[in-house]
């Protein structure tokens, strides 16, 4: 048993800023844990640019970006275990799988930057045939860029939120051809100009308002799929299927060890210094909801650093309300208010599951006391403010969406 | 960029045994049922040969079910069914510990769901006495729910089978495989049977690859079973493939249910369960669906939804959890609901067809029977009681992980190490297709479905197919 100050579980952007940040406010006795053999979580495999603006200034691509996350934690002296799986959380010990053998660890405080994953076919019931040709983006882009290998020659890309955007660029990479996107709702899920950039300048199809209604092949083989729309059924024929987006938190540890998940976010309940009702659990990053740019994570780190740095200093007693939201609202943040936490921020960040008008309403013990109109993209979070609402303890606090 | 795929990875396997060599038995199938088969005639001290069609063993029938050593306490009384379910299950029991197979006696609960359901609960009590399972009691609702707190109120009733539990339906039969190639026992995977021709001494079957000699073949084709049988030149079964489709929940659900839940059950099916499985996760299913086709396995979005919500109104916190894995299998059903095992003595064939959802617990039961029916006497194989081993990937006893040196894990889901990748791939047994794959490590068969270790998987197969070719 190893008896250390600080865990922090996953090391990608958040993770490993968080690390920086707490190193920086002079805590030694910290350890980042990470199941790959490497450091720098998901951007080490989204292998286009964009990445670092925000945080280092310049244009980087995922695996620089990823690089010069992880050589900045590994000089700054972090100790980094890496290929070290966490199995179990019960009773404050942390168990972990390592190439050494069964190691357990009672940290002080626990941080969980476990990230996110796309949701893959099973649980979105498609029918038709099972294939190792059927992946998600996430799949794509390590074939890609880790394992530099092309899977398949041509695929049709399933759903149409941004990281559609990313399997195009991995696909081409690759030398795979994408013979088209498709979309269940009226509109792709990412800002307008993204299809037309799609549909001009690659020539890819983007079907809209067309369902996946079977994968069609045998022996394992992927040979089409078959669409449904407006205009009838017609076959596509693809040896891959890339299915995108609708990320969940890799969150099965946080759903096993807890009693209080909250199913709405697939995480745990999380209060606004990103404290656990378990206050020496703490959770960020895209492991709070689904994914997240890379840069968010990174300022989510600091946050949190600076959370349990307060946690460790003037360690008190929260006073927790839940708030709960109906089946309208995809992911919210912070899903707990803590009256007593030294942090005082005063917002609810959310996002809606479709392109909707509406208004969201805050309930209050059933009462209705804020009131926000809206025309809400899946991509784009709305903030409710709580500065203006007087919250008690044992107060019930209910999110509601209602269409106009 | 590089073109691989983990469908054409695998090389396709030949054969190790001369031409002319004739064999004392040739095995088609290498199903549960053949494979069964195979150990028992090897061990015997038959010289015998098992030839299967696809590349691995279990890519029919065998790959897709709920993974239950059932205690036949609803069988058919006094059938072949009946008898060869509880020597199976009383076989399993002797060799588990040898052959380092998990077992987990959860029980299960035959639940009435109404008040029809409750009034043929005693009958089946009745029947499961008549059969020899004396462990059996009547829950009442309040027993119900103390023992599955989880479970539906609208629970009336139940049974109580002691005996019912938990097994690995794929290192079973990849045991029984090396443990008949220890006793010298051959394989010939991808030689698919096509013809055969007997001269009063042995048969020469024709395949896809070379002929095989044997005096005497035994059909256990299972969804092929029909059709290899009309080589011996009379038809006395039709297969009629009878889909079943099945949906896996999250290790997160794991602890929603202690026994296996079972329906009280109809004439044709045993119906919808819902149970825990060796692999830590929940299984719900399967559907009973004849169809024509013997290749068709596909999942129909429907049918899944619809399996779902029959799952959640018996046990609605599934409601939940997220869906892991769907799939379908098909079971070799015949135009009777009977085994259709016979022998042809003119002509050296023993048939063992129609094997339907009991086969994982009835072979190695139905096995003993058929060497009993060919009655020949051999020399006892000196190895016959010698040790093998098949690595656990249950989650009843520590795994790879828990032992140093592994490498990595590779698979984070299913927490499945490099070691345990790469010593799949290699040997006699090593595994043929991605299916086989699959099936002795777990790899990707977890609630991401390789979005996190497909393509490392794929990387390592291709070196280690490379490296030993």
């Amino acid at each position: 048993m190893n008896n250390i100050q600080i865990a922090i579980i996953g090391a990608g952007p958040a993770g490993l800023s968080a690390a920086l940040e707490l190193k920086k406010l002079g805590y030694d006795d910290l350890v980042v844990f990470e199941r790959e053999d490497e450091a720098g979580g998901t951007p080490r495999h989204c292998g286009h640019l964009g990445f670092g603006m925000f945080e280092f200034k310049r244009v980087l691509s995922g695996p620089n970006y990823a690089k010069k996350l992880a050589k900045l934690a590994i000089d700054s002296g972090i100790n980094i275990k890496l290929k070290s799986t966490l199995t179990k959380i019960e009773n404050g010990v942390l168990t972990f799988s390592t190439p050494d053998g069964v190691k357990q660890y009672t940290p002080t405080c626990t941080l969980l930057t476990l990230g996110a994953r796309e949701t893959p076919r099973p649980d979105r019931l498609v029918s038709g045939t099972r294939s190792p040709d059927i992946i998600t983006t996430g799949t794509l882009q390590r074939f890609a860029y880790l394992q530099k290998i092309k899977p398949f020659d041509r695929a049709v890309i399933v759903g149409s939120e941004i990281v559609s955007f990313s399997a195009i660029m991995s696909a081409k990479h690759a030398g795979i051809k994408i013979e088209a996107i498709i979309e269940e709702k009226d509109e792709i899920d990412t800002f307008c100009i993204i299809k037309y950039l799609v549909k001009y300048l690659l020539k890819i199809p983007v079907l809209t308002n067309t369902k996946l209604k079977n994968i069609n092949g045998k022996d394992k083989k992927v040979t089409s799929v078959t669409v449904s729309s407006n205009e009838g059924e017609k076959e596509i024929p693809c040896d891959g299927v890339i299915f995108t987006g609708q990320f969940i938190p890799e969150s099965s540890i946080m759903q096993k060890s807890f009693d209080d998940f909250n199913l709405s976010n697939n995480s745990l309940y999380i209060s606004q210094n990103f404290q656990a009702k378990n206050d020496s659990f703490f959770v960020a990053g895209n492991a709070l909801r689904g994914a997240l740019a890379a840069f968010k994570c990174y300022f989510e780190g600091k946050k949190v650093a600076k959370s349990i740095h307060d946690f460790i200093r003037f360690k008190h007693e929260p006073e927790l309300i839940k708030i709960e939201v109906d089946e309208n609202i995809s992911w919210y943040y912070p899903s707990m208010i803590d009256l007593k936490s030294p942090t005082k921020q005063h917002l609810t960040a959310l996002r809606l599951k479709k392109r909707e008008k509406g208004a969201i309403k805050v309930l209050l013990n059933g009462r209705m006391v804020y009131k926000k109109n809206i025309h809400a993209f899946p991509f784009m979070s709305t903030n409710i403010p709580w500065k203006d609402i007087e919250l008690k303890p044992k107060d019930v606090i209910k999110l509601e969406f209602v269409r106009d | 960029m590089e073109y691989i795929n983990l469908n054409n990875l695998f090389p396709l396997r030949s054969s190790n045994f001369a031409k002319d060599e004739v064999f004392d038995v040739a095995v088609i199938g290498a199903g549960v049922v053949g494979t069964a088969i195979f150990k028992e005639f090897c061990e015997q001290g038959a010289k015998t040969v098992l030839v299967e069609k696809a590349n691995d063993i279990l890519d029919g029938a065998s790959k897709g079910n709920s993974a239950i050593l059932h205690t036949g306490f609803d069988a058919p009384p006094d059938t072949l069914e009946h008898e060869c379910i509880q020597r199976g299950y009383e076989e399993y029991m002797k060799i588990k510990d040898d052959y380092n197979l998990p077992f987990l006696n959860t029980k299960a609960l035959v639940v009435a769901w109404n008040d029809e359901q409750l009034g043929k609960l005693n009958a089946i009590l009745k029947k499961g006495l008549g059969n020899g399972v004396k462990e059996l009691d009547l829950l009442t609702h309040e027993q119900i729910i103390k023992r599955e707190p989880n479970l539906s109120l609208d629970a009336k009733g139940a049974i109580l089978v002691h005996g019912e539990s938990l097994i690995d339906p794929w290192s079973a039969p990849l045991a029984y495989v090396k443990k008949g190639i220890n006793c010298g026992g051959k394989t010939a995977f991808s030689h698919e049977v096509q013809d055969g021709s007997f001269n009063g001494k042995y048969w020469e079957l024709k395949t896809s690859q070379k002929s095989i000699n044997a005096k005497v073949v035994i059909n256990a084709a299972g969804l092929y079973g029909d059709i290899v049988d009309k080589i011996k030149g009379t038809q006395d079964f039709k297969i009629i493939p009878r889909k079943g489709q099945f949906v896996i929940f999250d290790e997160t659900a794991y602890n929603l249910i202690n026994s296996i839940i079972l329906p009280v059950p109809t004439k044709r099916t045993k119906g919808v369960v819902i149970t825990k499985t060796a692999f830590g996760n929940i299984l719900v299913g399967p559907t009973a669906e004849d169809q024509e086709s013997r290749t068709d396995s596909q999942t129909v979005k429907e049918t899944l939804e619809d399996l779902k919500n029959k799952a959640f109104h018996m046990l609605p916190s599934l409601k939940n959890h997220k869906v892991t894995a769907t799939f379908a299998g098909l079971r070799p059903a015949s135009d009777e609901t009977f085994y259709r095992v016979s022998i042809n003595n003119d002509k050296n064939w023993i048939t063992a067809g129609g094997i339907r959802s009991t086969g994982l617990t009835s072979s190695l039961g139905l096995a003993k029977h058929i060497f009993e029916l060919h009655d020949t006497r051999y020399e006892k194989n000196p190895k016959a009681d010698e040790k093998v081993t098949v690595p656990n990937i249950s989650e009843f006893a520590p795994r790879d992980n828990q032992k140093e040196g592994y490498g990595k894990i590779v698979c984070h889901c299913e927490c499945v190490t490099e070691r345990e990748i790469k010593n799949a791939c290699h040997g006699e047994l090593g595994a043929g297709n991605v299916g086989g794959l699959k099936r002795r490590t777990r790899a990707m068969m977890g609630r991401c479905q390789g979005f996190n270790c497909e393509a490392a998987v794929t990387q390592i197969c291709k070196n280690e197919v490379e490296n030993h070719e």
